[in-house]
């Protein structure tokens, strides 16, 4: 009898215990990730953050190199109102503003219709055409900045910012694309067929019920297209170097990194400034943007 | 004289030292008859854009001509990567500043210059030889020399630090008159290496760049004509593997140890910074490292002294930094640009720029050494006295990769192909490695 | 009989009323093809005309000599591959690519793992500041990293003497300057894969978990025997996209060391650049950037398999 208590005691005891170093294990699991977690977001911000630091320091002191270069001690805004004020970084911005916006319009005209078509309607061939848009993206623009030279040389908008609105697009469309075929395949296919029943054509059906209900969608898209023709690199790299036709990306690094050595305080405000619209649309449009990043993932 | 209200907004901004960053300006002047378009090299002197400007704006105000002006960088290669996309393109400035080898690169895209050089020799002589090795093909002018980033790139040290570090007394050895010291007969590459070592070891090494761009490469071509050493001779045969290009590795191997530990990775800025943080006691470069420090770093600039290269047993070379101004065949308005170029090398217009800039500036016309403005430059007073080359300095221009036919030059230069063969030495390779590597990278050049 | 007439009437109607509905949904689909096909016009004209026409090209110029002028061939492609340099470049771009791709995949998924930790109330946060790197236009960010490993005004060196270590030349040494170029490749790309992974975790049923805990796995026996097979496909399409995003990279290396030091750290793109652009050789820069199509094809292999599976699933 007694041995038998002690034995269900015994193991009543241990359950606990189990269960109480299951949790503590757990909290230590928690806790420890948390941590890690700490340290990788502080080595993901260091850049970023010594960015913001350098664009508040004035040249002087960039220069003198006395005491801690991860903080500035004058903090001043003068690089961020000296830029604003200066016509080079104005023609920047109102180029990759402009080049932007038609990329987006553009891109987006182009990947809603032709989704539309082939998630929906269907032609001889469409089905190869949606594996075919995939591929596009093997092709990358390392490999036809090339052949693209040639060509924008013989439309002659070399130096030209519009050639950009041309090339861009190339960019962004084919995952734009693929991004819209997913969500209108996901419409059920009841919706089109009570709307063929009254009547709609297709075009209205794709402006009265497919927009409005694959919204998350296109705002995923549009701020992927955003995002790929602000940040472009390679091809204003290649095809422009007049300051009036200049857009920001290379214009910070081909054309305020110059000679005269201590301009780093503006080169980083520049930056900073350059990186803020995608950053405060991702701020506040967080989960199309992670929508639209993952949809190749979830729905593959 | 009116300015339409772009420039008068951006003249009115109170940028300070902001306003050399205005690498664009748009002229347009009341009933133009014309337009041009002109790509000038971004000067390195904060002032230098600016005097450009007015020159600019004078020109076209009297001749009625709309003109846009670009001043492009050479940094990251910008402007050497416009001259090609616009080469390439058929399409672009009437005007372009060329820098080394880059006018017999497209000599065959040039409009020749003839006209406007024969008006310019018969007021101003014959310009420097080096100057029309780099701008003649058959007997014509393919671009004018300007002196808008013509420069010399030689040594710039601070005084002191050579002088306690390696009792090296440069003030004395070539001061701001023109004498020849016994001291300066024993600046030799030897006596250069020496100072290295000696710096070095006092943490203030010589901030001489191992990289593929201007800087390195001019250095590195002062280096091997001082020893006579050919990597592809006047008959374009590949000529690295021989006894002067042993030479000058051997002296290369020693140099690299005490060259800072990035000198691979510099670019042309790279050595600027290096001297006006304090922390070099020598670079090779024209004086806009002195003129930035003068701004942001007075007490260095204060310390800072321009002279003559060292000599090797072939001579002295002073590497020169040439840069021409040339018309395309292309062009849109190509007599608008004869007049321009004329008109901005007149004797006035070039003594103006050159003041602006601390001298940086060197007219490609000998006649034209006689500006003050060397001997005034302070402080400390007469500091690129020797930054022209004069006659006490028995000295001759050098530019890297001759004698080459250019076709070849321009790729060992613009590869940096010189310098890398000193960073493959430095990263341990030996000579016999080193020169087989430059043998097949210039054999790919002659394709 | 008016109802005996009206009955054949009714009976032809109705029995020409399909050969009717038959041929109106003919003519219905050739106007559905007609009008599919236009909305995609704009599609199919933009890949024709500046995706595939360029990349014919490419191929059409990299067969040309230096001045354009004759046609060599494959000579171009046997001249680059006997260069040391250009040797030099294959090496580079292949290790940049998988050792990027290699680690991001892994602390990517290290990660997610902890995101997945910790409640979700929190995780939006979390991942609000780690996906930071990869919001900020790369060319900017890579210009702060510039910045970070300057010469003489290194950040990170200011630490390493205050710590009483030497300054390193980030970008002054082969080796260092390659592990430099990955890690700010690294940086950049990590939180694409944590996001994806993330995705993929929460996608994977609880059940799966308790069931295994049930016959007694641990934590190691749960990655390898639930989460990893069930993340598989995923992780395939990740790693096979991000290893064609990084082999074509440019912006890193252009901003960061330009090739340098002596030409050691170019990639395909960078190369390609300024052997086409910067030298003016259009054609050797052509077949530089040709010689990433054997990587691409392999790629474009696995991608296909990968998306006709999802076709098929749509259709399903």
């Amino acid at each position: 009898m007694s041995s038998a208590t002690t034995t269900a005691n015994a193991v009543a005891a241990t359950r606990r215990r189990h269960t109480r170093s299951l949790a503590s294990q757990r909290r230590w699991a928690l806790y420890g990730s948390y941590a890690a977690l700490v340290v990788f977001v502080i080595m993901f911000l260091i850049p970023p953050f010594y960015t913001v630091m350098t664009s508040l320091k004035t040249s002087a002191e960039i220069s003198a190199q006395s005491g801690n270069p991860w903080f500035a001690h004058n903090p001043t805004l003068s690089n961020f109102i000296e830029l604003i004020e200066m016509p080079d970084f104005q023609y920047f911005f109102m180029n990759s503003v402009m080049i932007t916006v038609v990329t987006v319009v553009v891109s987006m005209v182009i990947s809603v219709m032709a989704a539309f078509s082939l998630a929906r309607m269907g032609f001889w061939g469409s089905s190869t055409l949606a594996t075919g848009v995939f591929l596009t993206y093997l092709v990358p623009a390392s490999l036809l900045f090339i052949p693209l030279f040639q060509i924008l040389g013989f439309l002659g908008l070399i130096n030209n910012v519009w050639c950009l609105a041309l090339v861009y697009p190339t960019l962004a469309v084919p995952f734009c694309t693929w991004i819209m075929i997913g969500y209108f395949s996901s419409i059920p296919k009841e919706l089109d067929e009570a709307a063929l029943i009254d009547g709609a054509g297709y075009v209205q059906m794709l402006l009265k019920i497919f927009i409005p209900v694959a919204m998350p969608g296109i705002i995923a898209a549009t701020i992927f297209a955003f995002t790929v023709s602000w940040g472009a690199f390679l091809y204003p790299m290649a095809y422009l170097y007049s300051m009036d036709q200049m857009v920001l990306t290379v214009g910070i690094i081909s054309d305020l990194v110059r000679g005269d050595v201590f301009q780093w305080g503006k080169i980083m405000a520049a930056s900073v400034l350059a990186a803020a619209p995608p950053v405060i649309i991702y701020a506040f449009l967080m989960d199309y943007y992670i929508a639209g990043l993952t949809s190749g993932a979830t729905k593959g | 004289m009116t300015l339409k209200s772009g420039i008068t907004r951006r003249g009115a901004l109170k940028l300070g030292a902001a306003a050399t960053a205005l690498p664009l300006v748009h002229i347009r002047t009341a009933g133009a008859a014309g337009k041009l378009t002109i790509a000038f090299w971004d000067h390195w002197v904060p002032a230098g854009n600016d005097v450009m400007r007015k020159q600019v704006q004078a020109w076209a105000d009297k001749n009625k001509v709309d003109v846009q002006a670009d001043f492009i960088t050479s940094n990251g290669f910008k402007n050497l990567v416009t001259i090609a996309a616009e080469a390439q393109a058929k399409q672009g400035h009437d005007i372009q500043a060329l820098p080394g080898w880059e006018t017999q690169n497209h000599r065959e895209l040039l409009e020749p210059m003839d006209d406007v050089m024969k008006r310019l020799i018969s007021q101003y002589g014959e310009p420097d030889e080096t100057e029309q090795y780099l701008a003649k093909w058959k007997g014509h002018w393919m671009a004018v020399p300007t002196s808008s980033g013509n420069q010399n790139k030689g040594p710039c040290a601070r005084i002191s630090v050579l002088k306690d570090k390696a009792g090296l007394d440069v003030v004395n050895m070539y001061p701001a008159r023109d004498v020849r010291t016994d001291a300066a007969k024993d600046w030799t590459w030897e006596a250069h290496l020496k100072a290295a070592e000696a710096c070095q070891k006092a943490g203030m090494p010589f901030a001489i760049g191992l990289g593929v761009t201007a800087d390195s490469v001019d250095t590195a071509g002062s280096l091997f004509h001082a020893y006579g050493a050919e990597v592809v001779n006047a008959k374009g045969e590949v000529t690295v593997d021989s006894d002067p290009v042993r030479q000058v590795l051997e002296y290369a191997e020693r140099l690299v140890k005490v060259l800072p530990a990035d000198a691979v990775s510099y670019d042309d800025a790279s050595n600027n910074r290096a001297l006006i943080s304090g922390k070099a006691a020598m670079i090779w470069n024209p004086p806009s490292a002195y003129a930035v420090a003068k701004r942001d770093a007075p007490q260095i600039a204060a310390d800072c002294w321009t002279f003559p290269a060292p000599a090797g047993p072939k001579g002295r070379f002073m590497p020169l930094g040439a840069f021409m101004w040339g018309v395309w065949k292309f062009a849109a308005n190509k007599s608008a640009a004869k007049e321009m170029i004329e008109y901005l090398m007149q004797r006035d217009n070039v003594e103006a720029r050159c003041n602006a800039v601390d001298g940086y500036d060197l007219p490609p016309f000998p006649k034209m050494l006689d500006f003050p403005v060397w001997a005034n430059v302070e402080p400390p007073k007469g500091t690129v006295f020797n930054y022209p080359m004069r006659p006490v300095h028995d000295s001759q221009h050098s530019i890297a990769c001759s004698p080459a036919p250019p076709e070849i030059a321009v790729q060992i230069y613009n590869r940096g192909t010189l310098p890398t063969m000193f960073a493959k030495l430095r990263s341990g390779q030996s000579i016999k490695q080193t020169i087989a590597w430059a043998q097949e990278e210039l054999e790919g050049f002659t394709r | 009989m008016a109802d005996g007439t009206s009955v054949p009437i009714d009976a032809i109607a109705t029995r020409r009323a399909p050969a009717r509905r038959a041929n109106a949904m003919q003519r219905f689909a050739r106007r559905r093809s007609t009008i599919a096909l236009l909305l995609a016009l704009p599609l199919i004209l933009l890949i024709a005309g500046l995706v595939v026409y360029p990349a014919i090209y490419a191929i059409y110029l990299s067969m040309l000599n230096k001045r354009m002028t004759h046609f060599v061939g494959l000579g171009n492609f046997a001249f680059l591959l006997k260069r040391h340099t250009f040797q030099l470049v294959i090496f580079q771009s292949c290790f940049f690519a998988v050792s990027a791709v290699i680690l991001k995949a892994i602390i990517g998924f290290i990660l997610a793992h902890l995101m997945h930790n910790i409640p979700s109330r929190n995780q939006r946060i979390w991942r609000g500041l780690l996906l930071v790197p990869w919001v900020i236009p790369l060319a900017m960010s890579t210009l702060g990293w510039w910045w970070l490993f300057d010469p003489s005004y290194s950040a990170f060196n200011w630490i390493l003497n205050a710590l009483g270590f030497q300054s390193v030349p980030w970008l002054g040494e082969t080796w260092i300057a390659r592990l430099c170029v990955v890690a700010v490749n690294v940086w950049f790309g990590t939180p694409f894969f944590m996001i994806m992974y993330l995705a993929a975790l929460k996608s994977v049923p609880d059940q799966l978990y308790e069931a295994a805990a049930i016959d007694g796995a641990g934590a190691v026996q749960k990655l390898f025997f639930v989460t990893l097979p069930m993340m598989r496909n995923i992780i395939a399409i990740t790693v096979l996209f991000s290893l064609i995003v990084t082999f074509a990279d440019f912006d890193i290396v252009r901003i960061l060391t330009a090739g340098g030091p002596q030409d050691t750290t170019h990639l395909f793109a960078t190369y390609a650049f300024v052997v086409g652009i910067q030298s003016g050789d259009i054609p050797l820069g052509a077949s530089v950037s040709l010689f990433m199509l054997p990587i691409l094809a392999i790629a474009a292999f696995f991608v296909l398999r990968g998306v006709n599976r999802r076709s098929k699933e749509i259709a399903a």
